[in-house]
């Protein structure tokens, strides 16, 4: 095999998984719980990460000028 | 007789069960899942067949297949034996894989480079991608095997790792066991990479 393939296939969706794997409904609703406070957390990093530059900036300016 | 349909997005993973390994395997699954594969392992089916019998069907369904012979080494004394199951499971997928072109690819994984020279040096012009005995390199040669445009980066696959080892406990706890590699962790575990993946995705908006 090459050390790289190009991928095109489509992505699979996560019912598509718990379809495979057969995972009973009520199981889907806890993993889906988790993933998405995966992503809330990611989201409020990322939302503190931007007020942190914001802030940065703020300071830089501020020294600037004095 | 019509050959077997293939899945597409089906990956094989050979790699051992054990313990030590937890981190490269929680790697694997997050970097298969976050690049639109899913993962297979033998656990993965109920028993009934011989186990290798299991594992041969699994290779001969996936499109693809992944052999992390990092774990070469002799297990823990006092019954020091070296690990026989991966480089057996290789060699199987080398005949599927030769004997059906077009059908089956594979990639050999290892921690040290060139060791794979003296491990198993029938395997001189293969080239393996070395992940370092790290997370990081797992995902990081994941990326770079299975390239696709719009593929997620890999510190955006670590922070989904680091979630995934902390919620392990949760999951191990759920399925009512400790072993890693069982079927239920296992498919909880794709199916959470998945979701992740797929949430991310559309937060961004492709």
């Amino acid at each position: 095999m090459p050390k790289s393939v190009h991928i095109t296939t489509p992505w699979p969706t996560s019912e598509e998984v718990a379809k495979r794997f057969r995972i009973p409904k009520r199981r889907q609703k806890e993993l889906d719980a988790m993933a998405r406070e995966y992503v809330k957390q990611l989201q409020a990093e990322e939302k503190a990460r931007g007020t942190n530059l914001k802030e940065n900036e703020k300071q830089k300016d501020a020294s600037a000028a004095d | 007789m019509p050959p077997l349909p293939i899945d597409l997005q089906g990956v094989f993973l050979n790699i051992p069960y054990d313990e030590e390994f937890r981190s490269l395997y929680t790697a694997y699954i997050v970097g298969l899942c976050y690049l639109g594969f899913v993962p297979h392992i033998a656990a993965e089916i109920p028993g009934g067949t011989r186990r290798l019998d299991r594992i041969l069907k699994l290779i001969k369904s996936c499109r693809f297949s992944i052999h992390d012979l990092s774990r070469v080494e002799l297990s823990v004394p006092p019954h020091s034996t070296p690990r026989f199951n991966m480089p057996l499971e290789l060699g199987m997928t080398i005949t599927w894989a030769d004997l059906n072109p077009g059908r089956h690819a594979f990639l050999v994984f290892e921690s040290e480079p060139y060791r794979i020279q003296r491990s198993a040096s029938d395997l001189n012009g293969t080239d393996a991608c070395i992940h370092h005995g790290t997370a990081e390199g797992v995902l990081s040669e994941l990326r770079s095997a299975f390239w696709r445009a719009d593929a997620p980066t890999v510190p955006q696959m670590m922070g989904a790792h680091r979630f995934l080892e902390k919620s392990m406990e949760s999951i191990l706890e759920r399925n009512g066991t400790r072993n890693l590699f069982a079927q239920g962790v296992f498919q909880d575990l794709c199916r959470l990479s998945t979701r992740m993946s797929e949430l991310l995705r559309r937060a961004a908006g492709y």
